[in-house]
């Protein structure tokens, strides 16, 4: 009975959230300085013309009215029509949404297993030299802008050493039959590298950080000094012990990493030619293409509502202390 | 007595006219002057700076703007009288290679209201000057009135003309041979011809090439993004192309000839293949130009609206009836006006007509056309692949033509030296670091032209004091057109005195750009002969105007 009280509750909250997201991303983009038809303009772009796009756009009707058709439409799921591409929204996000997903779950499992393992060690060895010089290197590569960092890693990786392709997920002209097909190749993983290696650089600062203090504070408890009574080898304590404790709160703050990690893909994609919905925000802001705007936002938004919700309900499955309160 | 009468009065004279400035006008409010932002126009930006010093020298307050182009647009186009000068272009499209568009588009009163002329520029001898040169069919007589339309805008200057850039395209020269690549006048080297003639030099016989823009459709009823046009024009034929001269050649028409100022008869070229086998008609072509003026493509339209009807005469001639002589009209219509099979199109149209959407919102899976490319197909954002039609008239030496969309320019030029891309349709970063790229690498080539299109700044002209010819005359000739060449745009462009580019030799008329003196004493000259007054360096109006406008 709880566990159903609980649902409802959680959902009617996820049910006000995306309500709020959705009417905030509807002010913004009519409210942001810009012109839908500005693309249109023309020597030759007639009276009749822009007449005819305002009314297809819906933009010669009260704000009021075009966003209770907004609502109407998004509650049976309709994400409308882009302005720029003249295609349903729907149709484009979903092609450019697999992309983005493989690049941001690559690049954050690289991210992860590289931070937590780092930040292990250098709770481990504590004070030593080792540790002095990486925690300000971490907390630099947390700071470099990763447009920067992605086209430095372009031109050593890329442009100088010629390992990797510049841009892209596959060669020019090449055939794939499925998306699987393309995401299992060896062709895929050399475009893939450098745009995921530099996200993951611009995302390890959070599981490093978070798993060393985590791995102190662990230390220091109890059962951690019990082990040692016991004469436990050191690495039994640190890695059987300790890191499995301190991995609970960097485990649920990888879904919360989602969604920062979508925000840098924007910059990212742009930098790596990549085929994502980052990329495809920025031109649809650009171009005050609101149904596109919108839609892509909204995707964003509901893969991290999403992740929060997995990041609850992850927490309650490792620590059966959390409970439904 | 009557002597020192006259003194008096005399006396009185010298003291008025000593005290002429409290007769002056208002002065000048301060002048608001739009650019786009650096980081997106670093051109334009740079010009914009130069142009506001120069103004400055003068008396002038002036407060440079920047804006994003949606924001500028807006402004610029929706609300007419709510601003002074923009800083504006025009891109060149083989279409534009008929001078009709722009003078007629830009500068006439009918489109002050709403259309392009946004600057307000009304002069009723321009009007009937651009009107007369429409109907002309004679090209020589026609000419003249070309340049005599370029001439009325000369005087008036009712934009301040800044220059015609150069579009620098590069390839690379082990994979292509040099002397197969082509420029087409007023547009450059990255046209529907060189992808048509490029010859391989070696094994690699894929013309990659590069865009920063996304393509929004292919779709030959839709008019959408520039990138759009490089793409559907390689899959659809015309029944005319612009050539590389930039005067119109047969294509899908083996001929057309006007037998009368309002009649053309077209024949078909025999023997063609829509890209699923069928053969392509007559009845096909008519198709094509019905489709037009359907109420279905609303962007095209105006291409074939002068047409009044098509009649089919045997199985390769059609006669066009026009309803009003038009001496563009093989340039703007049968090269603008793409094929398309009435197989597939009859029932995209009829289905269309009990929906809301029109046919600029369809596009099909696989485009179906007759041109020298067959469609394969379209990553969303990534790529587009087409393949060479072999059986086509004028088949392409290349196997595949293939477009990468890349947004980041030093990655394109990466790509270009990599391989990865062979031919640098766009590049919009500094001509110079291409050059230098290409000296450094050795195999590849670098084509700078001057191109058709144009950068201007837009008076307004609705708004004083840009009524006056003079003043902006005065304004256009403060600016040294080298100066912007050189340190705006770094050489790449030439200088401009005429909306007609000096690519376009034909139409272009030298004398109004040589014509052109510049210099601040000009300017000073200029304005001072029509009554405006310098005081405490600040520029008045003439006679005793009021200034209407409170600065903002």
């Amino acid at each position: 009975m709880s566990h159903l009280k609980a649902a409802a509750s959680r959902t009617l909250q996820l049910a006000l959230v995306l309500w709020a997201v959705v009417t905030i991303l509807f002010l913004m983009f009519r409210l942001m300085p810009g012109n839908p038809l500005a693309a249109y303009i023309d020597p030759t772009f007639t009276v009749e013309q822009q007449e005819a796009l305002m009314a297809q756009f819906g933009l010669d009707r009260p704000l009021w009215e075009q966003y209770f058709i907004y609502l109407g439409n998004l509650l049976q799921g309709e994400l409308g029509q882009s302005f720029r591409y003249r295609e349903p929204v729907a149709e484009r996000i979903l092609a450019l949404l697999p992309n983005t997903l493989v690049l941001t779950f690559s690049s954050l499992i690289i991210a992860y297993a590289f931070g937590i393992l780092a930040g292990a060690y250098l709770a481990w060895r504590r004070g030593s030299a080792v540790e002095q010089a990486a925690i300000p290197l971490v907390l630099t590569t947390r700071a470099m802008p990763e447009f920067w960092l992605g086209m430095v890693l372009l031109a050593i990786f890329s442009f100088w050493l010629g390992w990797f392709p510049a841009g892209g997920t596959r060669s020019a002209g090449a055939e794939f039959d499925s998306l699987f097909a393309l995401y299992t190749s060896g062709e895929f993983l050399t475009y893939l590298a450098l745009p995921a290696l530099t996200l993951a650089i611009y995302s390890q600062g959070l599981p490093l950080l978070l798993m060393r203090s985590n791995m102190l504070d662990v230390m220091k408890e109890d059962f951690v000094t019990m082990a040692r009574i016991k004469g436990l080898s050191n690495w039994t304590v640190v890695v059987r012990h300790a890191a499995r404790n301190a991995l609970l709160p960097v485990m649920t703050s990888f879904a919360i990493a989602v969604g920062y990690q979508l925000q840098g893909n924007v910059v990212v994609e742009s930098v790596f030619s990549w085929p994502g919905l980052g990329r495809e925000l920025v031109n649809a802001v650009s171009a005050s293409d609101y149904p596109l705007a919108q839609g892509a936002f909204l995707m964003i938004a509901l893969v991290v509502i999403l992740m929060n919700l997995v990041a609850d309900m992850l927490y309650t499955l490792l620590d059966p202390r959390v409970g439904h309160a | 007595m009557r002597f020192s009468y006259k003194s008096a009065l005399a006396t009185a004279l010298v003291a008025l006219v000593a005290a002429s400035p409290a007769l002056a006008g208002d002065p000048i409010r301060k002048i608001e002057l739009f650019t786009r932002p650096q980081a997106a126009q670093p051109q334009e930006f740079q010009s914009v700076q130069l142009i506001a010093q120069e103004w400055r020298k003068l008396g002038l307050d002036v407060q440079v703007k920047a804006m994003p182009w949606e924001q500028m647009s807006d402004v610029v186009w929706y609300q007419r009288d709510k601003w002074d000068t923009t800083a504006w272009q025009m891109v060149g499209r083989p279409e534009r290679s008929d001078p009709d568009e722009i003078v007629y588009n830009l500068f006439h009163s009918s489109t002050a209201e709403k259309g392009y002329n946004f600057i307000g520029y009304v002069n009723p001898e321009y009007d009937a000057v651009v009107e007369a040169q429409r109907v002309e069919i004679d090209p020589a007589k026609r000419k003249e009135l070309i340049f005599k339309a370029q001439e009325l805008l000369a005087a008036d200057q009712p934009n301040m003309m800044l220059v015609h850039p150069k579009s620098t395209f590069a390839y690379d020269k082990t994979v292509w041979k040099p002397e197969s690549v082509v420029n087409q006048s007023g547009i450059g080297i990255r046209n529907t011809w060189t992808f048509m003639a490029l010859e391989p030099a070696g094994e690699k016989r894929d013309i990659i090439v590069n865009s920063g823009d996304n393509v929004q459709a292919i779709n030959p009823l839709y008019i959408s993004g520039g990138v759009d046009s490089w793409v559907f024009e390689l899959i659809y034929d015309r029944l005319a192309r612009v050539g590389p001269d930039g005067l119109p050649k047969p294509w899908a028409a083996e001929s057309f000839e006007f037998t009368d100022a309002k009649t053309v008869e077209v024949k078909l070229r025999p023997g063609m293949m829509w890209h699923d086998g069928q053969p392509v008609t007559v009845e096909d072509v008519k198709f094509s130009y019905e489709a037009v003026v359907s109420g279905e493509a609303p962007m095209y339209a105006p291409f074939a609206s002068n047409v009044e009807s098509i009649e089919i005469v045997d199985d390769a001639t059609l006669v066009f009836k026009l309803k009003k002589p038009a001496a563009s009209f093989v340039t703007s219509s049968l090269a603008k006006i793409n094929l398309i099979p009435k197989h597939v199109w009859e029932p995209i149209l009829e289905d269309l007509k009990t929906k809301e959407t029109n046919a600029e919102s369809h596009q099909e899976d696989k485009p179906i056309g007759s041109g020298p490319f067959k469609f394969e197909r379209w990553l969303t954002n990534e790529e587009i692949v087409l393949s060479a039609n072999k059986d086509h008239f004028n088949a392409p030496k290349a196997d595949r033509w293939i477009l990468r969309i890349v947004p980041n320019v030093e990655a394109a030029l990466g790509m270009l030296r990599s391989g990865e891309i062979n031919f640098m349709g766009e590049f919009t970063g500094d001509p110079q670091v291409l050059i230098a790229a290409a000296e450094q690498d050795g195999d590849l080539e670098v084509v700078s032209t001057v191109d058709m299109g144009f950068r201007y700044i837009a008076f307004n002209e609705r708004r004083a004091p840009f009524d006056d010819p003079a003043f902006r005359n005065a304004l256009s000739r403060a600016v040294d057109r080298q100066l912007i060449v050189k340190a705006a745009f770094k050489g790449f462009a030439e200088p401009s005195n005429s909306v007609v580019s000096p690519a376009l030799e034909f139409w272009h008329d030298p004398a109004v750009v040589s014509g052109l003196t510049t210099g601040q004493d000009v300017a000073r000259k200029m304005l001072e002969e029509a009554g405006y007054t310098l005081e405490d360096g600040k520029l008045h109006y003439p006679g005793d105007k009021k200034e209407e406008l409170a600065a903002q």
